[in-house]
């Protein structure tokens, strides 16, 4: 499961366009994974790691 | 060195003259510097997490006139401070609808950015250009792209489809 489904099992409510906005999810092609590099979501608090790891 | 009354020089030592006593107003119209500059492109196709901006993997260069450009970590870092016009393309391709991001990164942070959706699923290949102020020293430029879709994305590697260029347009 990648990080993206990982966040919309613990929020289904988000959209598409919220992770080319609000949120975003970053790949550096260095081997260390996609993470979380901006959450700025009005509403939602960013996912905990806790969080993420029972997704 | 001899400067002749009809603004020659003549026996300038190699490397020409010193930085320093080179102005742009001293230079003729149709005269271009030397800057770096460099034109690289992805060499093998990449597959991308959907819905995460993604380093592209630009690893194959076409010229690199002052070896600024690291094809390990896909990021271009100038020796010499100045405005650099900076553009880049990728086609990206995906079985389903999608959002496609174009984006120039400085810094590790996105500073240039082209969104594009695509009903039905397809590809697009755009270009993406910006003229950024560099120091010189530690600024960095990086490309990376965007794909919603959870079905067959790609970037698709090739010298004339999926590139990054720069080169220096004025020094600072």
């Amino acid at each position: 499961m990648t990080l993206y489904d990982k966040i919309l099992t613990i929020y289904p409510q988000l959209q598409q366009q919220d992770f080319y906005t609000v949120i975003t999810l970053q790949n550096d092609s260095d081997g260390r994974g996609d993470y979380i590099a901006k959450w700025d979501h009005p509403t939602l608090p960013r996912p905990t790691e806790d969080q993420l790891n029972a997704a | 060195m001899t400067l002749s009354g009809d603004g020659t020089i003549t026996g300038l030592a190699a490397g020409g003259l010193p930085n320093a006593t080179v102005v742009q107003a001293d230079l003729a119209t149709g005269v271009a510097g030397n800057g770096p500059a460099f034109s690289a492109y992805l060499g093998s196709n990449q597959s991308p997490t959907n819905a995460t901006y993604t380093k592209v993997q630009i690893n194959t260069e076409s010229f690199d006139t002052a070896s600024c450009f690291d094809t390990s970590l896909y990021r271009f870092t100038p020796n010499v401070a100045g405005y650099y016009q900076v553009q880049a393309a990728c086609r990206i391709s995906s079985t389903a609808p999608s959002t496609y991001v174009w984006a120039i990164y400085k810094n590790g942070s996105n500073i240039a950015e082209l969104n594009v959706a695509t009903t039905p699923a397809s590809f697009d290949n755009r270009v993406i250009a910006s003229l950024i102020s560099m120091n010189g020293t530690t600024d960095y430029l990086e490309f990376y792209c965007y794909c919603s879709a959870a079905s067959g994305q790609t970037f698709n590697a090739g010298a004339a489809t999926t590139y990054f260029q720069a080169f220096l347009a004025r020094a600072a």
